[in-house]
């Protein structure tokens, strides 16, 4: 059995498991990447899936080790995923800036990598709001998880993740909103 | 969380539900009356939620892209390893998701399909080294006996092709579950749990044998289980994969150099392990079993499998040809006292006491199973699962010998009446087998020079009637599916209707066809061809081990008390009972009681239910609070309100007894039950007010027409339930209008 299966049994581990993960789908991407063409993507789940594979021996790949896993390789998505917007949108600028200014950015043009790191800003004060319904924003945005999927890892019902997603999506929106006209 | 952000996010996503402008106005005056940053903030979500998708989904396109800003900075990684390079690919129609692993003759992946319909299946690649074009055909040969078998406990083999390498692949039906041995050791089930697995499988053995398909191949890894609903569900896979892949190597002349044994020797009976392989009949099954049987018993073969995999194929041979294997007893017996503890263990035992539960019966059992000489094996899997069976009901079996035999025959001349009936049964059980048997070796005869395909066509001609019917219903099923993809319910409906038979095999297409007609027909209130649907589909839902049971219960219930049929609804809820009454899922066991509890029980139904009641109540009292005053508040209340204990329903909905209504049914349905609980307290006058407002909320509500799938003000059933309960409030209270 390897470390990363023992993590999934161990609850209360996620730092260490996230760290893992993490790693892990960095070296997938990379190794993914040199083989394929370029112009192809990468799924956010492909990625995912591709480190279940490495990471966790057969004989684990339970459904609920699976729902665990996901959750945590959201976590380490968002990270990989949000800096490589960072990274792509400072390197469009030229700016050495580490955050995009915000004012910079209209929301109704704004270029796709852009849009990951608005959504990320609010997610993260939507985390000190209400840190149950940034979590599911993180599976389903950042993760590719479906609701089922997300219910089973969170241990809730689909229903109550639709409903949070529904509503998180809304409040995010208008929070990039809000801090536009600030800024 | 604040309560601010909550009470924004409840009313945000309940106006969002309102689709009708004006309709929503009056939600919003109501809810914010004194409120208005509150009502500015809702408004703002509700006005922007379609760009903030936009903004969703743009991120998402950026996600899809990282790609290549993650090859940017990943540095110095380690490329040695690479992942398997099948994932992502697609071979045929589908797409490769993950490995999920790799077995004797090839690797089995997860995989997606697109078309016809969305669904993972597991697809499995056998290794390079067969003929592709013949493994192929002689699987197209078994196809249309393969697609007749239609049971629960059988995966379906689906489709078979080549990959652009020229490896043949094949298409299985998915099964998330976990090898039987592991399962039973891991949850240490008991002899009499495994036993009962046990008997499942033969069945399914016994339903694959009477289409005429022999599964060559059954051993552990093939036979699978998974929890359903806190039922253990096992399901044979790989069912004539092992036949496509066997047979003679295309030159004959060279038949004793190449041949090598598939199939795993440690399961193998004797006759399949003789060269040529082509004497195998479905007895080579029953001889399999026992060898599974003995395993569950003890946690062993009586072949070692490691001993047969080093030593020559004519040694295993023999072996399996000459040797006679130890009694379950005597091996467990045989072990050191630490490996017979854990073994007992695992079987949640007594060292001693598990000698002498496999002492005896079993044993005899396992060896007429096992015998080497097939005729004097079990004549049928069924024959097996009956003495099984038998022992478990601690009646005399079959397998003794013949001293104990005669004992028993004695003892059956004393129950001549049972005896007879019991043959009787047993005939028909296994007159279609003979059936398939007796074609079977008409078709062997001349398979001797010409194509096995020859066996499939005597054998189809002699099922044609059968098979056809079976056919049709698939293309009717299709057909509906089409219809419904055009929007056209009508036809949709019709077809349905007139289809003679129903397969009863669980499909997604199936259970999708019968859920959205019905849907619409409840739309229509056409209630009777409503309920003929819901009707069927659960029972589907009883073979389907992955199906939304519950919800479908919740459907069927309302749609049957709609329907005036009180006789068919009483059956509909002894069933769903009985279904449900040892379950411990009590979001599951919640949505059955509501269900039975839309009219009010007779003291038979009412005692019936009181297991689902207990677990329902302990359910509740778990829930945080929030939580209380959601669903589970109706199950709860109305169970409380059946039963007369008009005090506790009135606490209970308390805190909704002022509420008014969301988009969706909760707070009439609750109110509903309060205003009969009120009522029998006394309390007429309030118990009429709540009646009215229930009854203003339903109209309000089915003023707009519902579209099929539409879920934004809620669940139709959850409206159909409030409003049978309102029908029965207004009936109590005279609060008619």
């Amino acid at each position: 059995m390897n470390d990363i299966t023992l993590m999934l049994r161990l609850p209360g581990n996620s730092t260490e498991l996230l760290a893992g993960v993490y790693g892990e789908l960095r070296r997938l991407a990379a190794a993914r990447m040199a083989q394929e063409s370029a112009g192809q993507t990468l799924q956010a789940t492909a990625l995912v899936h591709e480190a279940w594979l490495q990471l966790v021996a057969e004989g684990d790949r339970t459904w609920e080790n699976r729902a665990h896993f996901f959750g945590a390789a959201s976590h380490a998505m968002r990270r990989i995923l949000v800096d490589a917007a960072r990274r792509k949108s400072r390197l469009k600028r030229g700016a050495d800036c580490e955050r995009v200014e915000l004012a910079e950015v209209e929301i109704a043009t704004a270029a796709p990598d852009d849009s990951v790191i608005l959504i990320n800003e609010a997610l993260e004060r939507l985390e000190r709001d209400d840190p149950e319904q940034a979590r599911i924003v993180v599976m389903k945005f950042f993760g590719g998880m479906t609701n089922e999927e997300v219910a089973a890892s969170l241990g809730i019902s689909e229903r109550t993740v639709y409903r949070q997603w529904v509503c998180a999506k809304a409040r995010l929106y208008r929070w990039v909103r809000q801090q536009e006209s600030n800024d | 969380m604040p309560a601010a952000k909550q009470l924004e996010d409840s009313l945000f996503f309940a106006a969002l539900h309102v689709t009708d402008p004006e309709q929503r106005r009056l939600f919003l005056d109501q809810a914010c009356l004194d409120d208005p940053a509150l009502r500015e903030s809702v408004e703002q979500m509700l006005a922007t939620h379609e760009d903030a998708d936009r903004l969703i989904d743009r991120g998402r396109d950026a996600i899809a892209l990282a790609a290549a800003e993650i090859r940017d900075f990943a540095g110095a990684v380690d490329l040695r390893e690479q992942p398997d390079q099948q994932i992502g690919k697609r071979i045929g129609r589908y797409t490769i998701l993950e490995s999920l692993g790799e077995g004797g003759c090839g690797s089995v992946y997860l995989a997606e399909q697109r078309e016809p319909v969305i669904r993972l299946v597991a697809l499995k690649v056998i290794k390079l080294g067969m003929d592709t074009r013949r493994v192929i055909a002689r699987f197209n040969a078994e196809r249309q006996a393969l697609a007749m078998m239609d049971h629960p406990n059988i995966a379906r083999v689906l489709d078979a092709g080549a990959t652009e390498t020229g490896r043949p692949y094949f298409v299985l039906e998915l099964v998330r579950g976990i090898r039987i041995t592991e399962f039973c050791d891991t949850n240490r089930y008991d002899l009499r749990q495994r036993l009962e697995l046990f008997i499942q499988i033969c069945h399914a053995i016994q339903h694959a044998h009477q289409k005429g398909i022999i599964h060559r191949d059954i051993k552990p890894s093939n036979v699978l289980v998974a929890m359903h609903d806190g039922v253990p569900v096992p399901k044979v896979i790989d069912f004539g994969i092992a036949k496509a892949i066997e047979g003679r190597p295309a030159d004959e002349t060279l038949h004793t150099l190449n041949e090598q044994l598939l199939g795993t020797p440690a399961y193998m009976s004797p006759e399949q392990a003789q060269p040529g392989r082509l004497d195998v009949d479905t007895r080579s099954d029953v001889y399999s079993l026992g060898i599974l049987l003995y395993e569950l018993l003890t946690g062993r073969t009586p072949f070692d499998a490691l001993e047969l995999s080093k030593i020559g194929l004519d040694e295993t041979r023999r072996i399996l040809r000459e040797r006679e294997p130890q009694r379950p007893s005597a091996l467990l017996a045989g072990l050191n006292a630490e490996a017979l503890k854990a073994v007992a263990e695992e079987r949640r035992t007594e060292p001693a006491r598990l000698l002498s539960q496999v002492k005896g019966d079993l044993d005899w059992i396992v060896v007429k199973s096992l015998q080497k000489e097939r005729a004097r094996r079990y004549d049928t899997a069924n024959g097996l699962a009956m003495d099984v069976r038998r022992f478990l009901h601690n009646e005399p079996i079959l397998a003794r010998p013949p001293g104990r035999l005669y004992l028993l025959r004695k003892l059956i001349r004393r129950q001549a009446g049972l005896f007879v009936a019991g043959t009787l049964v047993l005939l028909a059980l296994t007159g279609g087998l003979a059936a398939s048997t007796r074609l079977y070796f008409k078709a062997k005869r001349a398979e001797i020079r010409q194509s096995e395909l020859r066996e499939v066509a005597e054998r189809s001609l002699a099922n044609e009637g059968r098979m056809r019917k079976e056919a049709e219903s698939r293309e009717k099923i299709a057909e509906v599916v089409i219809l419904l993809r055009q929007g056209d319910y009508e036809g949709a409906a019709k077809t349905l209707g007139s289809m003679e038979n129903r397969p009863r095999q669980p499909s997604l297409d199936g259970s999708m066809v019968l859920r959205s007609v019905g849907e619409w027909l409840v739309l229509q209130e056409r209630w009777q061809e409503a309920s003929k649907c819901f009707l069927w589909l659960l029972e589907m839902n009883q073979l389907d081990s992955w199906g939304q049971v519950t919800l479908d219960i919740q459907a069927c219930g309302v749609v049957l008390v709609e329907n005036r049929d009180a006789a068919l609804y009483r059956q509909f809820c002894k069933e769903a009972i009985a279904a449900h009454t040892s379950s411990t899922n009590g979001s599951g066991v919640i949505r059955v009681l509501k269900s039975c509890l839309l009219l009010p029980p007779d003291p038979e139904l009412t005692a019936l239910l009181e297991p689902l009641g207990k677990t329902s109540e302990a359910w509740y009292a778990k829930l945080p609070a929030h939580q209380r005053t959601e669903w589970g508040l109706i199950p709860l209340s109305l169970w409380h309100y059946r039963k007369g204990d008009y005090a506790r329903v009135i606490e209970l909905a308390r805190p909704l007894a002022g509420s008014s209504a969301g988009p969706d049914a909760l707070v009439p349905t609750v109110q509903a039950i309060l205003a009969m609980a009120l009522w029998h307290q006394g309390e007429t006058d309030k118990a009429r007010v709540t009646v009215a407002r229930v009854r203003d909320a339903i109209d309000r509500h089915f003023a707009i027409p519902m579209r099929v799938g539409d879920r934004s003000r809620g669940f139709w059933y959850d409206w159909l339930f409030a409003r049978i309960l309102m029908r029965e409030a207004a009936l109590l209270t005279g609060e008619e209008s």
